[in-house]
Formats: structure tokens, C-alpha cells, sequence
């Protein structure tokens, strides 16, 4: 290729593929680029659904996608974090909120206030001090406003059926110019130097392209063709097996997802406006793929229906990005379905391609550049799904007992041990969970810092027990005016 | 991994005693964040320093962080102006560092504004490359107006107008900053010893310092020691051995002569200059009463001699001293903190003052440690995850500057002059020569959050030292040629026509912060 690629070949399935498809398209439009979608066989059942984290939201704003839409077509409905509790009760259930945990006091961050106050005997939990998770705690929305943002961050993600999304992404893909064709599968076509040249879609079609895009899951079409290795991330994580499936809708539609873990792995409930999806997480070796409906049924007190399983594998290609390809969504990196990462990570993918998209036909550099980000991006997201394994206290159950065991990057033990040394969260570049995640987690799991930042000592014990007041009383009084996740959804959508 | 959840536990009460080691501008900003933001109760804060040794401080020139630091602590900043015989910075002018005669600034602000969510210098590349109407990158940066003007105000708090794109720092001379942060520190607790130290006493097991001797006899306990002894570093270096990694290889500069003279040329500038020269570069830094100069060069390439010659030969003053000598290498410590001693300033390495990172330095480890501090009552039993994580952001802050500092040198265009041409071929870090190759192809500025410096910088140093992308981002083809062009115009009427209204600089330091006119003596720039 001599020239700047501007015909991008998207090969790939469901939501990847479509949003790969109109971010590429609607960025690189005016610039000439024309997008050609290949479909390949959809791997969505209705028991599917997206997890998403708040960032979308913005992704959605540039594709001028609308919410309520959005909403009204997939039945979606909103998430402003996970619950997680432990089926044998022996530790207590916490909450990773999409928002702020307390305001800052005298200018300063607030966690270290409540661990200095937990010192000194206050028996309010972090939670409590999350305006997000106590609106989600009471099944109501947290719509912000000006006194809300004063107080600090309240995001929130979706709960997206994925058959609906795909199909909603796809409309949009069609409005925007994208080129479609469909296929069963594909073959790529090299050229003399080893880069792909065309797509063979069977039935004599061929498309040809300068830049690829594999969107196709986990096996990779092009990147496995081009050779690209893959790194196993099977020893960080304990589940190797998920079982989707659907139960009947909750009368009142709690605006998070709960995640129950149990002896042989977890079992989560993912509310939406038609069904509640219910996913559950096992090791195969300890449990059968029947004894997994049966408890995934029994645990979240569900009937449930379209079971389907499949299997997780966790690894990342050591290259996202190799000759004129990139690879997005589980072709580049496969994830541990925990904190539902993955459209982050397709997205992440995205915002960078953009921001080092080819000008011209060398783009050596920028796929060095790529595939550096990518892989901290990567390795970050993992860290914070991989804590949540190594830091359980389920006790006498072998898939936690694993979990304990898992490996975990050198990038994460140094943040737990500077989290007990000091309550404090060594940032990174490329980092997608903010310190208050990271603190919600590693609290939730029963860590406890040794010693706070030092700084906040010259606060007067009045100013903190005042402030603790006002920030109680603030969460209290802005809960009751926000409407239940119900009444919003029906005026909403 | 298995993590251990054992607590360590602390007696709940006791204090940590703290000793400082050299009273230079590290030694007294660090005194001054430890005494305000540490609770007196349990942070005991002892400075030793002696009269009998001179201090370095070639930083006299700041970057805007300085001022963060100052309102943090509380200072008044027009007594502090006054009493430093400071000066307002807005920005670095670099003069022949391409060819003789090219001069651009590195503001401390940006470079127009995003258009469309593409940032400014792909619209300025694209319509370079178009043939369109289009003026110098520097003409679309309000603080390189605002410096080519001799102008000052403050930055506008709206964020909307023209007149916030910037921020400041000073120029003060830094012996008076220390002498201002002295009397501000000991007024607030911390506790000053006049005396040299003769000796160290250390634990035998821990190898941790235990106590100084003084010559006066005196001894000195602590739990832990800062040591600021300047290029010395008599506790980290000299006692616990941390070891040097040395960089001339890539900054071969090793001396340089410092002397202030009488202001003149340009006058009071609001912003700093650095002259490149015959094996080394030069700078200006004009202070109130006075101009701070020196010649920093490589002993490789020009004798001694010659650069005191060529740097008296080249004041816009009449000098106010004899040159003095400063011997150095480039580099840092390995560690920052080792066992119970933390370095602070040239104790733990040494840039060149090409970018004024040197104030920051002291600064970033001042805030580190405070947040790392050792928990008071443990006395001397340092917890290695909290130095873990301090020595992690040492390293960072330090090889982001280093980076920076060398794109100086490799994009230089003075051929023919030894050093000059040693610095254009010779090898440079990987992580610099990745940030150069991507701008040159597609006017692409590293990004990340932690450590200096800002894309805006990169940018600034990038194109003036004559690098010029070959492309731009394809996103910004949504923007219309013919309406580029416009925005272009508005942009630069709008700085223009803002900067003419601006205050001069000097005008400004006369009403706001004047310093007293008292004749200077043998007060070499220090």
C-alpha cells in the first residue's frame, strides 16, 4: 500500500463489529475513509447482555446515539454499579458504585478521613458515603444536578441485552454509509510482504481493503491467520466456563447488578426491562455444566430459560495491532467476565486507533505506539478484575481457594501493598478504574490500610465529625428526590 | 499471590523526628511543606545547616508549579516577589539552538484550542501543508504574545476568554527564597541548628543513620533524615551507597559558570532565555534588581577559559561578580529514598536547568513523601511499601524530564560544531526517539498524566527545534479548509488584540511587588 488506508475492512460479529464499524465511519468520513462491514454469523443468544461501565455514555454522545432510544429499542435499563455478596453470608455484601465515595474535606481526598475515623471507632461503612451506591441501594436513579456535582462523581453504565444492541448498532452503521456484506466465514488473502490484501467471503465475493479490522472473537480470523501469538491469562482467573441464561423480569427493577458468589464460583444477576440475565461463572473441573443451571437457578431464585454455555479463556494477543490489522474485542484481548470490561476494552481500542489512525502507508510507529497502550490498557483492566479473585475471603470453597492462589501482575501487588501500607492507590497510566474503585474493592474484600495519609491530621476531629454530617445528611435528603429506577424508566423511555 | 493480611501494628502515640540536612532551597521548601502539612503533634521537624557552606541552587528560574506550592503553604505572593526580587516567568526563549538566529519560546500555556475534538496543531499542519494562510505555530500561543511583548496580568479566571490559556512562575534568586522559607518555616515550628556535620552514626544492624555529629560536639538523633547537602549527597550517596545512574551520555554537559550582572538588553523579561553556544548554551534570568547569568557546557568540547570568556563577553551588563564554577554530572540516583534517608534536590541527581525542572523536583518529593511519611511511633522502622512507591515516582519524574531534556540537543541544526553535531547522531532513549518519530510522521504529542511535561510543551520544544510533521490527524479533514483559515485569523486577532492591552512587565512588578533597591555585592547567582 502506498497511499493512507482509506478503505477499512471490518470482519466480525455483534457488537464489536458494529461499533467498530460507525466509530470508524463517523470519525473518518470526512476524511474519505470508506468503512466495509463483513458480518459473520451472530454468537448472541437472548441470554446475553452488556455490562457497561460509564464511559460509553460519551462513545454513544459522538455516534449521536440516543439514550432514552437506545433504551426503548434494546430494553436496557440503567446500572450505577454492582452489588457483591457471598452466598454463605460469612462476609458482608459491598457495593462498587459508578460514583464518588464521600467529598473531599479541607480540600482533601475523603477516604483517608474514614479510615482515620474507622481508627477511632465510626461504624458508618465507605458505601454509606457514596451517594451513587445509596441511591442504588434504594432502587432509585441518581440523576445529577448542580448541589450533586458540587458533591463529586455520579456515573452510571447500562444493562444492554446484546441481540438489541448489536442490532441497533447495525441500523446505525447502514445510516451512516457503512458497507455491508455478510458471510459464513472468511479467508484472508496475503500479499508479497505478508500483509492482508483482500477478504475471500465465499460464493466468488472478495473484498479487498487496506486496513482490517478483526472483530471476530476470540479466534481471531486475521490475526490467528497472520500468526499473531497469544498470551494465556488462564492462571490469573479460576472460571473457564459461563452459563448465560434468562428469568422473568423483577417487578421493581433494582438499577444495579448483584453478583453472588458461591462455593464453585458466582453466580450475577443483570437486571433489564424485559429479563433479568442471570450469568453464571464456574471452573468445569469442579462443577458440571448441569449442577451449574440447577445452583444458577436455586441462587438467584430464578426460573430460568436459554441457557447457553460457553467457554472463557482470558488472554491477550502479545500484538493488538500487526501488520495492517487490528484486532478489537476478544480477538485482541479476552477478558474474565467479572466487572464487565469488555465493551471498555473494545472501546479504549477505538478512541486510540483514532488518535494514531494511519496517514499514510507506513505506520510502523503508530502500531508500536498502539499496540504499548493497548497492552497497559489491557493489563490494567485485567489487574482490577484479577484483584477481585486474589483478595476474596470465601472460605472452604475451592474455586476461591484458587482465586486466593491466581497469579497477579507486579503492577498490582505494589498497589495493594501501598493500599495497606497507607489506604492509598499508586496510580498508572492507562488506567480505566479511578482510586475510588479500586478503594471500594479492596475495602469490600476486608482490607484495611495500616495508616492514613498524614496530611489530614491537621483537620480538627470536629471539622471531620461535621463533615461526616453533612455529607450523611446530603445522601439522605438527595436520595428521596431522586425517582425509582422504574418511574424514570417509563417517563424516560 | 497470596496476600498477607497482618497488620502492622503502630504504638498509638509517639512522634517521628525528622532532620533535615542543608539549609539550600531544598532543604527550606522541604522544612516549609513538612511544617505545614504535618501535624506538629507527631512530626518533629530539626534543620541543620551551616553558614560555612555555600549553596548551589542554579534554578532560579521556576515552572508554574512553584506557585501551587506557595499558595499551598500560605506565603503571600507579592511579599514573597518582594522579598526575593522576583519576576514574573511566563515562558523559556530559546535563542540559536537550530540555527543561529532561530529563537522560539516554550510558554507555559497552550497552543490554540481543539477544533471539532482535534487538537489545535493538526488544524495548523493541515493548513501549512494546504498552502493556506497560515502564521508561525508560536504566533497562536497567547503567553509566547505575551512574552514577545514584555506583558503581564494575571491569568482570567473565566475559562472561556483568550486570557486564561496561560499560567506563571518566577524568577527569584533562590538564596532569598531559601533565606524567606527559613524565617516562614522556623516562625512555624521547625526547629534550625547552625552547625557543620562531622560525623554519622549509623545502626549496625539496620545500617540506618542513627545521629550527626556536629563539629561544635553536638549530636543529632532522628528517625529519619532528609538528606539535602546538595551535590554532596553526604547521607544517600555517601552513606548509604545508593548508586548513580549517570546519563552524560546522553546530556554530556559537566560545568557551568554562573554571574550576575546589571540589567540590560531586553530588560526585566517575563520569561527566560536560553542561548545555545559554542559546546553548551547560555542562560538569562532577570530579576528585579539584577540578571542571573551562566554558561552551562561540556568540559569535552569548549575549555573552561573560553566559556567564561564568551559568557563575560556576552552580558547585557556590566558584571556584578567574578564567574563562579559549578561542577556536575548529569544523572540520578538509582533510589531517592533508601533505608531512613530521603534525598532531596542535587543529593538525589542532576538536570541541567535547561527546563527549570530543578525547583520541581524538590517540590514533587516534598509532596510525595509527606503523603509517604513514616508513621510516627515506629521510630527509624521504615515500612519498604511506602519507599516502594516513593522511589517509583522518583524514577518517573526524573527519566520524563531527562527525555525532554535531550530533544534539545538530538534536534539541534548548529552543524559543524563539535558538540553540536555529537549531540544530533547520538543514540537517544527509545521512549524519546518513539515521541520524535510520531510527531515528524502525523504531529502526534506523547499524552500521559503523571510527570512534566504537558503536550502543549512537547509540542513547543518539537516544532522550535525544527522538527515539522509530514501529516496530521484525518479527523481533521471535518473542518473546511476555507473555515480553518477563518478560525486561524480570529485566533490570532484575538491574542493580538488582547496582548496589546496588557500591562508591561516591568510596570506591573513596580505597582504590584517592587523590591527593595539595595545595591548587590558579592551575591554570585546562587
Amino acid at each position: 500500500m502506498n497511499g493512507a488506508p482509506d478503505k477499512i475492512v471490518v470482519v466480525g460479529r455483534d457488537a464489536t463489529l458494529w461499533l467498530a464499524a460507525c466509530v470508524l465511519r463517523s470519525a473518518l468520513k470526512p476524511a474519505g475513509v470508506e468503512v466495509t462491514a463483513i458480518e459473520l454469523p451472530t454468537r448472541l443468544t437472548p441470554a446475553d447482555l452488556h455490562a457497561t461501565l460509564p464511559a460509553l455514555e460519551a462513545l454513544h454522545g459522538q455516534l449521536r446515539i440516543d439514550e432514552a432510544a437506545l433504551l426503548r429499542a434494546t430494553r436496557g435499563a440503567f446500572t450505577l454499579g454492582q452489588n457483591f455478596a457471598d452466598v454463605s453470608g460469612a462476609t458482608p455484601a459491598f457495593f462498587h458504585a459508578h460514583g464518588a465515595y464521600g467529598a473531599p474535606i479541607d480540600a482533601r481526598d475523603f477516604f483517608p478521613f474514614w479510615l482515620k475515623a474507622r481508627g477511632l471507632g465510626l461504624n458508618v461503612g465507605l458505601e454509606d458515603f457514596s451517594l451513587t451506591a445509596a441511591a442504588a441501594r434504594q432502587g432509585r436513579m441518581l440523576l445529577p444536578d448542580e448541589e450533586t456535582e458540587v458533591f463529586g462523581r455520579t456515573d452510571y453504565g447500562y444493562h444492554l441485552p446484546a441481540l438489541a444492541y448489536a442490532a441497533t448498532l447495525k441500523t446505525l452503521a447502514g445510516r451512516l454509509g457503512v458497507k455491508m456484506h455478510q458471510a459464513l466465514a472468511v479467508a484472508p488473502t496475503l500479499d508479497a510482504d505478508g500483509d492482508i490484501a483482500a477478504l475471500d467471503l465465499g460464493e466468488g465475493r472478495c473484498v479487498a481493503g487496506d486496513l482490517f479490522i478483526d472483530a471476530s472473537g476470540g479466534e481471531g480470523v486475521l490475526v490467528s491467520a497472520l500468526g499473531v501469538a497469544r498470551e494465556s491469562w488462564r492462571d490469573f482467573f479460576p472460571a473457564d466456563r459461563v452459563l448465560r441464561a434468562v428469568g422473568p423480569r423483577f417487578a421493581a427493577l433494582p438499577p444495579y447488578a448483584d453478583i453472588r458468589a458461591w462455593a464453585r464460583g458466582w453466580v450475577g444477576l443483570y437486571p433489564s426491562q424485559a429479563h433479568t440475565h442471570v450469568s453464571q461463572v464456574y471452573a468445569g473441573d469442579l462443577c458440571t455444566d448441569d449442577q451449574a443451571l440447577e445452583l444458577a437457578g436455586r441462587i438467584s431464585g430464578q426460573a430460568l430459560t436459554d441457557a447457553v454455555v460457553s467457554v472463557s479463556d482470558p488472554g491477550r494477543r502479545v500484538e493488538a495491532w500487526s501488520r495492517n490489522c487490528v484486532a478489537l474485542g476478544e480477538a485482541a484481548c479476552a477478558f474474565d467476565p467479572v466487572h464487565g470490561v469488555a465493551l471498555q476494552a473494545v472501546q479504549l481500542g477505538l478512541v486510540h486507533l483514532l488518535s494514531l489512525f494511519p496517514v499514510s502507508g507506513q505506520f510502523r510507529a503508530e502500531r508500536a505506539e498502539y499496540n504499548t497502550t493497548m497492552r497497559e490498557v489491557y493489563e490494567r483492566l485485567r489487574d482490577f478484575q484479577s484483584l477481585h479473585h486474589v483478595a476474596n475471603r470465601y472460605a472452604g470453597a475451592p474455586f476461591w481457594e484458587r482465586a486466593r492462589a491466581a497469579d497477579a501482575s507486579d503492577v498490582l501487588a505494589h498497589k495493594i501493598a501501598t493500599f495497606q501500607a497507607r489506604g492509598e492507590i499508586p496510580p498508572s497510566e492507562h488506567e480505566t478504574f479511578v482510586a475510588d474503585s479500586w478503594r471500594a474493592l479492596l475495602v469490600g474484600h476486608g482490607l484495611t490500610p495500616d495508616t492514613h495519609a498524614p496530611m489530614i491530621d491537621r483537620t480538627s476531629p470536629e471539622v471531620m465529625k461535621s463533615e461526616f454530617r453533612r455529607i450523611l445528611s446530603f445522601i439522605k435528603e438527595q436520595v428521596l428526590k431522586q425517582p425509582t429506577h422504574d418511574l424514570y424508566l417509563e417517563s424516560f423511555c | 499471590m497470596q496476600i498477607d493480611r497482618t497488620k502492622r501494628v503502630s504504638p498509638p502515640m509517639g512522634r517521628l523526628k525528622v532532620v533535615i540536612v542543608g539549609g539550600g532551597t531544598a532543604g527550606w521548601m522541604c522544612a516549609a511543606g513538612f511544617s505545614r502539612l504535618l501535624d506538629p503533634a507527631a512530626y518533629d521537624v530539626t534543620l541543620i545547616e551551616s553558614d560555612e557552606i555555600a549553596t548551589v541552587g542554579v534554578g532560579e528560574a521556576t515552572l508554574p508549579h512553584i506557585k501551587t506550592y506557595n499558595d499551598m503553604l500560605g506565603i503571600d505572593e507579592a511579599q514573597f516577589l518582594r522579598e526575593t526580587q522576583g519576576s514574573i516567568k511566563l515562558g523559556i526563549e530559546f535563542r540559536d539552538w537550530n540555527q543561529a538566529g532561530d529563537r522560539y519560546i516554550h510558554p507555559f500555556g497552550t497552543f490554540g484550542e481543539p477544533w471539532n475534538g482535534v487538537d489545535f496543531q493538526h488544524h495548523w499542519v493541515r493548513a501549512k501543508l494546504a498552502g493556506r494562510e497560515v502564521a508561525p505555530l508560536q504566533a497562536y500561543s497567547y503567553a509566547v504574545a505575551a512574552c514577545r511583548a514584555n506583558a503581564f496580568e494575571f491569568p482570567n479566571q473565566d475559562d472561556k476568554s483568550i486570557r486564561s490559556t496561560y499560567a506563571y512562575a518566577y524568577h527569584f534568586d533562590a538564596s532569598l527564597y531559601a533565606g524567606f522559607l527559613r524565617r516562614w518555616s522556623t516562625a512555624r515550628g521547625v526547629t534550625r541548628i547552625e552547625g557543620m556535620v562531622s560525623g554519622v552514626e549509623r545502626d549496625g544492624q539496620s545500617g540506618h543513620v542513627r545521629s550527626l555529629s556536629l563539629k561544635s560536639g553536638a549530636t543529632i538523633a532522628g528517625d529519619l533524615f532528609i538528606d539535602c547537602t546538595g551535590f554532596r549527597s553526604l547521607l544517600l550517596g555517601g552513606q548509604m551507597e545508593v548508586e548513580w545512574q549517570d546519563w552524560a551520555k546522553w546530556l554530556p554537559c559537566d560545568r557551568a559558570w554562573a554571574v550576575p550582572c546589571v540589567t540590560g538588553g531586553d530588560g526585566v523579561t517575563p520569561y527566560t532565555r536560553a542561548s545555545a553556544d559554542l559546546g553548551g548554551w547560555r542562560w538569562r534570568i532577570p530579576l528585579q534588581h539584577r540578571t542571573g547569568n551562566g554558561y552551562v557546557f561540556s568540559s569535552q568540547f569548549i575549555d573552561e577559559d573560553r566559556a567564561r570568556e564568551t559568557l563575560l563577553a556576552k552580558l547585557d551588563g556590566a558584571a556584578l561578580d567574578e564567574p563562579r564554577m559549578l561542577r556536575f554530572k548529569a544523572g540520578r540516583r538509582v533510589r531517592g529514598w533508601s533505608g531512613n534517608v530521603v534525598a532531596m534536590g542535587l543529593a538525589s541527581g542532576f538536570l541541567e536547568p535547561l527546563e527549570s525542572t530543578s525547583i520541581f523536583l524538590i517540590q514533587a518529593a516534598v509532596i510525595d513523601l509527606v503523603n509517604l511519611m513514616p508513621t510516627p511511633g515506629e521510630g527509624d522502622r521504615m515500612d519498604p511499601r511506602l519507599i516502594a512507591e516513593f522511589n517509583r515516582f522518583f524514577e518517573i519524574q526524573y527519566d520524563r524530564i531527562r527525555d525532554f531534556l535531550i530533544l534539545h540537543y538530538r534536534a539541534n541544526s548548529r552543524f559543524g560544531e563539535p558538540l553540536w553535531d555529537h549531540v544530533r547522531t547520538m543514540d537517544i532513549p527509545d521512549s524519546l526517539a518513539a515521541k520524535m518519530e510520531l510527531f515528524e510522521a502525523r504531529a502526534h504529542l506523547p499524552d500521559y498524566k503523571y510527570g512534566l511535561f504537558s503536550r502543549d510543551s512537547w509540542l513547543s520544544v518539537l516544532e522550535g527545534q525544527g522538527l515539522m510533521p509530514r501529516a496530521y490527524d484525518r479527523l481533521a479533514e471535518s473542518l473546511p479548509l476555507d473555515e480553518l483559515e477563518a478560525k486561524l485569523r480570529d485566533l490570532k486577532t484575538r491574542i493580538d488584540s488582547n496582548v496589546a492591552t496588557m500591562t508591561g512587565h516591568a510596570d506591573f512588578l513596580r505597582s504590584y511587588a517592587p523590591g527593595e533597591r539595595a545595591p548587590v555585592l558579592a551575591s554570585v547567582a546562587s
